[in-house]
């Protein structure tokens, strides 16, 4: 930003260093709030405001009934946990079970590392579409149909082998020499993953957190059929969107960002740091 | 930070292992998906229905599910509420619950035996109840009135005087006005199973690489000239009507509802054109069937009977604009919208050269196959300009191969067959 100061501005003064700062930090905030506000436009514009054009800056006729619809339609707080659940087991199981993939990866040699590298894909290769139907056959045989841990297990499935991709990439960045000492020091090697690794993995650690959270959060196709009632959000609610009056879809759109923003913040610090490690 | 962001996870995981599990009814439905629409169905229709929970689900979802419970043997759905052709594959593997008992009770309540059949699906026993009907009509914003050709009757329209409309429109305005929802959600593959092929050739699969048909496509390539080419991103027509993209447009009843009932002083709605053959017009249908193992069999029948009286089909075709199958009078106190759509599909269905089109029978699940027959002829003669005759060849090949396969006789307004309906 600060190179691109132009000739013309008096350099003299601290304050149009600072002024060229905070008008590229409202530009790139700009970027991200203003389609936000534009969905919020939508949202509360009610149901011609959508259909305005030009728009206004200022919200004309604002209505909050879309918004009480979405919150008042049955099973909307049900399904908001629904879907907060099977993000949680799938948040936890991806880093349980990828991070030590991912460490083996990074760290061991063994045969056939690059074609379980390949094979881990695998599970994303076959459209769910195809799945589903022995899939649900199963769940339903097994007694997960129609639970949210089901879910959770599904979307763990899709998420793993990514979390297990990146965080080969995320402990291949933390130095060898860190670990070596940890053990010269009289670490096992466990007390060394644990105690050096792993923190200095955690804003890694916390973006594949991210992930799983995202994919789990988005899955509609499988979040519906394997279940009846017990439905996730996106599932409740996405899938009806499309076919909905704009403003409930600029409404629903709306309060399906909050979720995934409040989580991006809770974790923001991790991920402002991964740049760091990745510049490395 | 890190023990807030584990309990973070953990907290609603435990929350959800715990959640209670109710015991109602479960009805799903491929229907009245839309959430106002769904909220209704929740808040008003299903109110003194008992213990009910309304489940929607898109029909691929749907199909994997009835399949899916019916391999495992062990049902959570009730009732479903779907299409007749949705209806028709679980038919087909036998996996309805006969409901002559209702169908009985229904016919001498007033139920017309014409559209009670249709809900057998050629077996002999009835497979689901008549649940609610719609069709498909064409809407215009008023201002587009003025347009209209010299002696043409907006109720009467014939595929000359829409062309000549669509080009007089498109020369005042300076862009085509005319849309259809040919987009990948649209319904396109009914305009010409149920509006195009029966106006033009009075059949729908005999009739498909006849001359007459080959004459129709080159009137839908000179009507596509007035068409807006954003139709093919287009799924219900209401949101480009609303947002004043198109003046005129044809679509199913419940995907134009919103943007007629939001302002109906500016709409007309009116049947689809006529073609050398007669006004086509297909009727949807929409049937209530207990699966077979359903776990609440008693509670699905008091819901099928509750949602069937006259009351509640009135209150439906108020609310979300499907209208009864029962034979009532609809209420003249109607939302100004529904009865804007009511008039045109009264229209539509009392128009002297209407030719009426049924919904395909015995197809199963291959219904989609024989919608991508047609929207592949549209693809290939009307967007990418192939040759016709070429086109209809090739493609009354597979449509041939599909009536074989699945042994489907012919359906009105096809001359009956013995066997598989023959492409001729």
């Amino acid at each position: 930003m600060t190179t691109t100061l132009p000739k013309t501005a008096p350099a003299s003064f601290p304050s149009s260093r600072r002024l060229l700062l905070w008008s590229g930090i409202a530009a790139l905030c700009a970027w991200v709030l203003v389609p936000i506000y534009l969905v919020a436009l939508g949202a509360f514009g009610g149901r011609q405001g959508v259909y305005l054009w030009p728009k206004t800056v200022l919200p004309t006729g604002v209505s909050i009934e879309p918004f009480l619809l979405f919150l008042r339609t049955e099973g909307v707080v049900g399904s908001f946990l629904n879907s907060l659940g099977a993000a949680g087991i799938t948040v936890a199981l991806s880093i349980l079970l990828g991070a030590p993939a991912g460490y083996a990866l990074a760290r061991y040699s063994f045969p056939g590392k690059d074609g379980y590298r390949l094979l881990v894909l695998l599970t994303r290769a076959f459209p769910l579409a195809i799945l589903a139907l022995p899939l649900t056959v199963s769940f339903i045989k097994l007694g997960l149909y129609d639970t949210v841990v089901g879910v959770g297990l599904i979307h763990t499935v899709l998420a793993l082998p990514f979390a297990a991709l990146v965080t080969q990439g995320i402990f291949l960045g933390v130095p060898r020499e860190l670990e070596e000492a940890a053990w010269v020091f009289g670490c096992t090697r466990l007390q060394a993953v644990l105690r050096v690794v792993v923190p200095l993995a955690m804003p890694g650690l916390a973006a594949t957190a991210v992930f799983a959270f995202v994919i789990s959060w988005n899955e509609v196709f499988a979040a519906s059929v394997l279940t009846v009632r017990n439905r996730t959000l996106t599932a409740y609610l996405l899938t009806v969107l499309a076919e909905s009056p704009m403003h409930y879809r600029f409404a629903g759109g709306l309060l399906l960002i909050l979720p995934s923003v409040v989580f991006i913040f809770a974790v923001r610090r991790y991920l402002f740091a991964i740049w760091g490690i990745s510049s490395k | 930070m890190q023990r807030l962001m584990s309990l973070g996870i953990l907290a609603p995981a435990l929350m959800a292992l715990a959640a209670p599990t109710q015991a109602q009814t479960v009805f799903v439905s491929t229907q009245l998906r839309p959430i106002e629409e769904a909220t209704v169905v929740r808040q008003e229709l299903l109110k003194d229905a008992g213990q009910v929970d309304y489940v929607v689900e898109e029909p691929p979802q749907f199909a994997v599910r009835m399949e899916a419970e019916r391999q495992a043997g062990k049902r959570t759905v009730s009732l479903v509420g779907a299409l007749h052709g949705e209806l028709s594959p679980l038919a087909d593997n036998d996996t309805l619950e006969p409901l002559d008992d209702l169908a009985k009770k229904l016919a001498a309540d007033g139920m017309p035996q014409s559209v009670l059949d249709l809900g057998k699906l050629g077996k002999p026993t009835q497979q689901y109840i008549p649940w609610m009907q719609a069709t498909y009509v064409m809407a215009a914003k008023k201002e587009a009135l003025q347009y209209l050709p010299a002696g043409a009757d907006v109720n009467a329209l014939s595929y000359d005087q829409l062309i000549d409309w669509g080009k007089a429109l498109q020369e005042a305005t300076g862009q085509p006005q005319i849309g259809f929802p040919a987009g990948p959600k649209g319904l396109m593959a009914r305009y010409f199973q149920g509006y195009f092929y029966p106006s033009f050739t009075g059949g729908v699969v005999r009739t498909f690489q006849n001359a007459d048909a080959a004459a129709g496509w080159e009137k839908l390539k000179a009507l596509w000239a007035y068409v807006t080419p954003n139709s093919t991103n287009y799924d219900f027509m209401q949101e480009p009507l609303a947002a004043g993209e198109v003046m005129v447009a044809w679509d199913h009843i419940a995907r134009l509802k919103n943007a007629i009932s939001a302002t109906p002083d500016d709409y007309v709605v009116f049947p689809a054109p006529a073609g050398p053959k007669g006004r086509g017009y297909m009727p949807v249908l929409a049937g209530l069937a207990i699966p077979k193992g359903a776990p609440d069999k008693d509670g699905a029948i008091k819901v099928i009977e509750h949602l069937t009286t006259p009351d509640v089909q009135l209150l439906t075709a108020a609310r979300v604009g499907f209208f009864p199958t029962l034979n009532v009078d609809l209420p003249p106190d109607l939302d100004p919208g529904v009865a804007l759509l009511a008039g045109g599909v009264t229209a539509t269905q009392a128009a002297k050269d209407a030719v009426i089109s049924l919904l395909p029978v015995g197809l199963g699940d291959k219904g989609g196959e024989f919608n991508k027959v047609y929207m592949d002829s549209f693809q290939r003669i009307v967007l990418q300009n192939e040759p016709v005759a070429a086109v209809l060849k090739e493609e009354s090949a597979v449509l041939a191969k599909l009536m074989t396969d699945t042994k489907a006789p012919c359906w009105a307004p096809d001359a009956s067959s013995d066997g598989p309906c023959p492409v001729q």
